[in-house]
């Protein structure tokens, strides 16, 4: 009797006996999950509980526990992990020593992912839609099917297309994977014979990138050294938010600030009072998008004091003669002055303390380059950190070493796949409209809806989510609604997979193979593996493993490719890593670290004409000659300020929309993790909202006060949230941060707050491709 | 005896809040709702404040990570009407959580916030841990798996390290620390003995300026701020 009343003492959760609990007696628990099992079929989905009732006292302590190597995917960063697993729950998270990026730090994101894996709304087996009709807010009715019928279906599909020789009409949509699935993701459009492989960089930092190409041939991000760094100007970069790796900003800023013998200056430059700004030594507002100008008049009073780095400009760059020229003749400190609203000596003491400081950082933030114009932002950035000689060097700018997978067999084209690639692609990168671009995500709506260059049948979405991470959700929304039949694969029901025919359900990175690698990361390469810590849930299956599956079924050159890789996702990542280090070693130690970084390859290190650094970019002129007469414009080739156009008119929209992202929702899919939600705004001291953030005199003048309801209102839309009156905000903008206001799932997350990207208008950065998330204007008002 | 002190470094806080979040994965601490952070009823053993002063655009927003401070003169243990709070001999204040009788005393009297009440029964989680007491004499304050609806919870300096650290010989401070010292990405948090002189806590108190939270009320907390 003794023992029988212990044991459902304990079920009921009484960490002592006798003391008041939660009510769930083991008879009951049967109950319920006999029940649960019922509703299945009414619900659609079964929702899994989050709960453990049935563990056995002490299997679940961390004295019995194992640490299992991988890696997180919360954001692309992609931090090396440690997870401790004890009876058969995943309980903690910490960082991989052995990981260099971080040196074995993590964000909180890291320790979040508890709730990402046991979210209890995830989705555990194949759904198909029974509500024929598509949109937002409409209950797809889902019903649960069999994987078997799940996959018939689409194999079927994807081999109509291939017959009909029409394997263009696939678009494959790609978000936050991990790399091994990015590989495989590529592998099997190649195979398949679609151009159309769109992922999520057009609405991240494509301009940085094209900026950064143009002058030395990178078309990467770049990464830095930080350790030895003396001098940090952010150009509306969140360093501790929202720039990755994030964990290694987080990291360093602590060996930066007090862990060597000179205390890094970090100077903030963004129209917002960012956490990052509240931690720097100085925030300097500046009027929006007008960044380029700041580092320009930077480069003048740089050039004019003779502070730059003489040797490394003569030896190693091209073009500074016509940069000097531009910089002394245009951007004179006064002069930009009146552009950026910085006062003149500011600028000048600002610019005086990057050149006199070695070596110094100047780093360009989303709130710099996603804008019209924002290659050239990013272009003028980079210029300054090679005019102060901070390009491969000790505290510098680091080229990105990549790691030496083994070699995949060539995919060989089958003449299906050789007539689908004769076709243009969707996103129309590369062409005249966007002549620098590599994925020009935000174009794929408009594709759909205008139905060119062709009409898509079918699509495939892997962890994508763009119609709420993309401006203009909206014409997202209406381009889904077009596609005959979208198949969406993730573990949880996106505001995306709204717009599904059927939803597989995917593994998150907790039940997976995979290798993994930061671009940025620590300038030598680095190598992350992801292994399974705990069964999947429900009945998810991993993205390798569905596309190994597809790949067998749809017979051709698909199949082909996929032989002799592995066989599986475990496989796959065991074949790629092989020339890498032996696999229980990888299993074990969940990292592989590349040769230490070597300095100052400049006779190498330059993809450009010249082989070196160039203030005029041979590059794109070389590009703008192979395009020949098929580019729109005149397109300059230095660095430069353009006047900024908006979209919304000034006088009917006063103010600029200022969307930003913090850490706890920086590169996410779903905010339903109410340890995320709690506590999302440090900064403002609130969770569970998305406030919209004013000056006060602004506020004044619109006669607003503190918790007021609004609208904000832009020439595309309008969202509702409450006034937030801040100190910390340009006059002129309003701030909203992102990743709030989802409407499909989630306990934790469905209705709260808002999101802007469903006002902000679609405009590009043209060279690149880049999303402009900055320029649309709004008006706010009571609501 | 020991001294068990923290010293946080708010130049090098980031302000990521991996603290507060791994507070609670190693504690099993309940996660808060929307209703309950507008009616404060949110539990937290360790969070951030912000405190901004200024006006644009000359602002400052100091963010202040705040576990418990473990006094050395706590008012919340001289007004526990039912013993249920008191100071080990290491300094450590501990909740006893089976003579708590809820009467929140404990929480008006804390000049920090520290202290949260259990308004509900808290769910059981997979993630959680449910480790089992040492022995007999850890039983009392033992905070796993979770604690009853009906009394008053807050950080222990994560205890349950540091006394199996002692057992086996290891050093506190160093090889064992709280959960948020080890989670803080910056490395801006030292625990240790704050008697021992060749502590790194004393250390950086010696060599810096630092503060602490409310000292007019002489509390003598033992979580000590290094001015940025």
């Amino acid at each position: 009797m003794g023992a029988k009343r212990d044991m459902d003492d304990h079920l009921s959760g009484a960490d002592e006996k006798g003391g008041r609990c939660s009510r769930l007696s083991r008879r009951k628990f049967l109950k319920l999950t006999a029940m649960a099992g019922l509703s299945v079929g009414a619900i659609g989905i079964h929702k899994q509980s989050d709960s453990a009732p049935s563990v056995q006292p002490g299997d679940a302590s961390t004295a019995k526990g194992r640490w299992i190597s991988t890696s997180c995917l919360n954001c692309p960063a992609r931090c090396g992990i440690t997870v401790k697993v004890a009876g058969e729950k995943a309980i903690q998270i910490k960082g991989n020593r052995s990981s260099l990026i971080s040196e074995g730090e993590i964000c909180p994101r890291g320790h979040i992912g508890l709730q990402v894996l046991y979210d209890p709304e995830r989705i555990l087996s194949p759904l198909k839609r029974s509500q024929p009709e598509k949109g937002k807010g409409i209950a797809p009715q889902w019903k649960p099917i069999s994987w078997d019928q799940a996959i018939e279906e689409i194999v079927g599909k994807l081999r109509t297309l291939r017959d009909t020789f029409q394997p263009h009409h696939l678009l494959l949509l790609s978000g936050l994977n991990s790399r091994s699935n990015e590989d495989l993701l590529s592998r099997f459009a190649e195979a398949f014979g679609t151009p159309n492989l769109v992922s999520g960089d057009g609405l991240d930092r494509e301009a940085e990138k094209t900026g950064n190409w143009m002058a030395d041939g990178h078309f990467d991000a770049c990464a830095y050294d930080l350790d030895q760094t003396n001098y940090l100007l952010s150009f509306g970069a969140d360093l501790l938010e929202s720039t990755p790796p994030v964990a290694r900003w987080l990291r360093k800023w602590g060996r930066l600030r007090r862990e060597k013998p000179t205390r890094t200056k970090v100077v903030d430059v963004q129209p917002r009072y960012s956490l990052t700004a509240s931690k720097s030594d100085e925030w300097i507002p500046i009027k929006p998008g007008t960044d380029a100008a700041l580092a320009m008049a930077m480069a003048h009073v740089i050039i004019r004091e003779e502070l730059f780095d003489h040797s490394f400009v003569k030896e190693w760059t091209v073009g500074f003669d016509q940069y000097r020229q531009i910089a002394l003749q245009h951007y004179a400190p006064e002069t930009v002055s009146k552009i950026t609203g910085i006062p003149a000596e500011t600028i000048r003491r600002i610019a005086g303390e990057f050149g006199r400081t070695r070596p110094a950082l100047a780093i360009p933030g989303k709130g710099a380059i996603a804008w019209p114009g924002g290659s050239y932002t990013s272009y003028a950035i980079h210029c300054l950190n090679a005019l102060v000689g901070s390009i491969d060097v000790p505290g510098g700018i680091l080229y990105q070493e990549s790691p030496g997978y083994r070699a995949v067999p060539n995919v060989a084209y089958d003449e299906i796949a050789r007539k689908g690639f004769e076709q243009p692609s969707l996103d129309l990168h590369g062409t005249e409209g966007f002549p620098a671009a590599q994925v020009v995500t935000n174009q794929v709506p408009r594709s759909l809806l205008e139905g060119k260059p062709y009409p898509i049948k079918m699509a495939i979405g892997f962890n994508s989510n763009f119609n709420m991470t993309a401006p203009a959700t909206g014409q997202w929304e209406e381009a889904l609604k077009k596609i005959p039949f979208y198949v969406h694969v993730a573990p949880f029901i996106s505001e995306m997979a709204e717009f599904a025919d059927l939803v597989l359900p995917s593994t998150t990175f907790f039940e997976e193979w995979g290798y993994d690698h930061s671009s940025p990361g620590a300038g030598s390469a680095e190598v992350r593996i992801k292994q399974p810590v705990v069964q999947p849930i429900g009945d998810s299956k991993s993205i390798g493993d569905i596309l190994f599956h597809l790949a067998e079924r749809v017979p051709g050159g698909v199949t082909k490719a996929f032989k002799d890789v592995g066989g599986s996702a475990e496989g796959f990542v065991r074949f790629r890593t092989s020339s890498l280090l032996p696999w229980e070693e990888f299993l074990k130690k969940g990292v592989w670290k590349g040769p230490a970084y070597e300095y100052g390859k400049y006779p190498r290190i330059f993809h450009t004409p010249s082989k070196k650094f160039e203030f005029v970019s041979g590059n794109l002129r070389a590009l703008q000659i192979k395009k020949g007469r098929s580019v729109k414009e005149e397109i300059p080739s230095s660095p430069h300020y353009s006047d900024l156009k908006w979209l919304g008119e000034e006088g009917q929209y006063p103010l600029v929309l200022f969307p930003y992202q913090p850490l706890l929702t920086f590169g996410n899919g779903s905010q339903n993790y109410p340890w995320a939600q709690e506590i999302f705004l440090p900064l403002q001291g609130v969770g569970w909202v998305s406030p919209a953030e004013i000056n006060s005199e602004t506020a004044r003048s619109l006669n607003l006060r503190d918790r007021d309801e609004v609208w904000i209102e832009s020439p595309f839309g309008k969202i509702r949230t409450r006034v937030k009156v801040s100190e910390g905000v340009h006059p002129g903008i309003v701030c909203i941060p992102c990743g709030q206001g989802h409407t499909s799932y989630g306990k934790w997350q469905k209705g709260i707050g808002c999101n802007p990207n469903e006002v902000i208008g679609i405009d590009f950065d043209v060279l690149s491709g880049q999303s402009a998330f900055f320029n649309t204007r709004v008006k706010i008002y009571k609501a | 005896m020991a001294k068990w002190g923290m010293v946080i470094d708010l130049d090098k806080c980031v302000g990521c809040q991996a603290c507060v979040v791994s507070c609670k994965e190693e504690n099993n601490v309940p996660h808060g709702s929307p209703e309950e952070q507008r009616s404060r009823r949110e539990i937290y053993w360790h969070k951030m404040i912000a405190a901004t002063k200024g006006k644009y655009p000359y602002v400052r927003t100091e963010l202040i990570p705040m576990p418990c401070m473990h006094c050395e003169h706590p008012p919340c243990v001289t007004v526990c009407p039912a013993k249920a709070t008191f100071q080990r001999d290491d300094g450590i204040v501990v909740q006893y959580y089976r003579r708590c009788i809820g009467c929140k005393y404990c929480m008006v009297a804390c000049p920090y916030g520290a202290r949260s009440f259990n308004y509900k029964a808290q769910e059981p989680k997979a993630y959680q841990r449910q480790d089992e007491p040492p022995d007999r004499n850890s039983w009392a304050p033992w905070p796993f798996p979770v604690r009853t609806q009906g009394v008053v919870e807050k950080c222990t300096f994560c205890f349950h390290r540091i006394d199996q650290g002692l057992k086996e010989g290891k050093k506190i401070g160093t090889e064992v620390v709280p959960a948020c010292v080890e989670a803080c990405p910056s490395h801006a948090r030292t625990f240790g003995d704050l008697d021992d002189p060749q502590s790194p806590v004393a250390q950086l108190l010696a060599s810096r300026a630092s503060f602490r939270l409310r000292e007019e009320l002489a509390t003598r907390p033992k979580v000590i701020y290094l001015s940025r």
